[in-house]
């Protein structure tokens, strides 16, 4: 265990900082997806989900050099909107927790859904005849009733966050302290003689929070499953 | 069941024979900055001798002795330094004293053009700065050598974004995602225009850039790549190595 230097303690602080940023960021946009998705019909409907679900299947790397493409400094965002505004992403933390919330995205939406659609349709219309309005009806029906859907898919995503590698090194780089999250830190210890030892001490780290992360996803679907 | 097996023998028989009819085939790991000087020099050995061909592998030298640590084919090995040769070495991975000293380079910082730095204690002003990651690229190892040198190694701290190879360090820079690199003089005689030299690192901020050649265990038994060893070390050789930027002396 001695054996981590700074940069190692960095990587393990900054993998949580990233996948929580990054959760927590998509949390909304999440549900209002989900919602959509679940109760509205709409044209156009099978395009959002495919957009939706497209990180799921595409290579991650794909994800990173699009985003690269679009957000860097030559980039049709990065040039048009950040650089006048003084905002640098490309190669920051920002960077990472954009790219791990493109690719974890469609697992929370993915949740959330399986949630609300378990939800009596009942319920929703009683509270409609009762008076509640939409947006009443998604805070004191929807909300309540698809928080174990909630709850799984940010838990999902938070893991999914962890691992993220293939689009993180190439839109943050790898900058021991700044940006190297853990994958990146093992990937260079992976490709440097020697360097067995401590990619598999960090293995372990991963494993362990990984294991943690399952674990209270477990949990917490038991006991939704008691309470519920 | 015993017509089982004697099939299988035949089958075996035939693949084996399929195999040692063909072209000899040599596995190369070759140190990114040499990538195009080794695969003209390669061609050329394959058109002189039609019954080889080649393999090769490119990719930071730290990264490609690693490779051949755990196992991957590798008959000759190019690094941009020594000390992954030597490492091979101390393994039994690598032919003792096959290890020979094939060219030289020199470091030197590259950038926009416009940009106003003209020695190291100009790169501290700047935001981010790509090295290859010390750990497996030399040119970053050297790049280390030079900053601890000179003292800068504090001031530097966080802004140096760590490449896989030596050419994603030149690609950060051509691409303007960081305002400078460090990278060999001949991967910047490659570059695109959108980037220039800057500066060359001063020489006596680190040990001269010394590529080495090594025959593995399994290229010092294969007669053909002894052959390409010592090809590497022709006339012809040093003149297309001169022809790409490299010193021979």
């Amino acid at each position: 265990m001695s054996g981590f230097g700074p940069s190692d303690y960095s990587a393990m602080a900054l993998s949580v900082k990233v996948a929580l940023t990054a959760t927590l960021l998509s949390l909304p946009f999440g549900f209002a997806v989900a919602y959509l998705m679940t109760f509205n019909k709409f044209r156009g409907k099978i395009v959002l989900d495919g957009i939706v679900n497209l990180p799921l299947t595409l290579p991650p790397v794909v994800i990173g050099y699009l985003l690269l493409l679009l957000l860097g400094r030559n980039g049709w965002i990065g040039r048009t909107l950040l650089q006048p505004l003084g905002i640098e992403v490309i190669f920051t933390w920002k960077a990472a927790v954009i790219a791990t919330a493109v690719v974890g995205f469609p697992l929370m939406v993915r949740s959330i859904r399986i949630g609300m659609e378990t939800i009596d349709r009942g319920l929703i219309q009683a509270s409609r005849t009762l008076g509640a309005g939409r947006l009443d009806t998604v805070t004191t029906v929807i909300l309540p009733l698809s928080l174990r859907g909630i709850i799984a898919g940010s838990v999902l995503m938070f893991a999914r966050g962890l691992g993220e590698f293939g689009a993180t090194i190439i839109v943050a780089g790898n900058i021991p302290g700044v940006t190297q999250t853990i994958p990146l830190a093992i990937y260079e210890y992976a490709s440097s003689p020697g360097g067995d030892v401590m990619a598999m001490a960090l293995c372990g780290i991963s494993i362990t929070l990984s294991g943690i992360v399952l674990i209270f996803h477990e949990w917490i679907g038991r006991r939704m499953d008691r309470a519920g | 069941m015993k017509s089982i097996i004697r099939k299988c023998f035949y089958m075996a028989t035939f693949i084996l024979s399929a195999v040692s009819i063909h072209p000899a085939s040599i596995d190369l790991s070759i140190a990114a900055s040499l990538k195009e000087v080794v695969t003209e020099l390669s061609n050329d050995f394959a058109n002189m001798k039609p019954a080889v061909s080649f393999k090769r592998n490119t990719g930071a030298p730290g990264a490609l002795a690693t490779q051949i640590e755990n196992g991957a084919p590798c008959d000759i090995f190019f690094s941009a330094n020594a000390d992954w040769a030597d490492y091979l070495m101390k393994k039994k991975l690598a032919d003792a004293g096959s290890i020979s000293v094939l060219a030289f380079n020199e470091l030197v910082f590259v950038g926009k053009s416009g940009l106003k730095v003209n020695g190291l204690n100009d790169v501290v002003t700047l935001k981010k700065i790509a090295i290859g990651s010390p750990k497996s690229v030399p040119a970053g190892e050297y790049a280390m050598e030079a900053f601890t040198k000179a003292d800068l190694v504090g001031r530097l701290k966080y802004k140096l974004v760590m490449a896989k190879d030596v050419r994603e360090c030149l690609m950060y820079a051509e691409r303007g995602e960081v305002d400078g690199a460090f990278v060999y003089r001949t991967d910047a005689a490659i570059a695109s225009r959108n980037v220039k030299i800057l500066f060359i690192v001063p020489q006596r901020l680190y040990r001269r850039i010394t590529y080495t050649m090594t025959l593995t265990g399994s290229g010092a038994g294969k007669k053909e790549a002894a052959d390409f060893y010592r090809f590497m070390h022709s006339a012809h050789a040093k003149k297309v190595l001169v022809k790409y930027g490299f010193a021979v002396k």
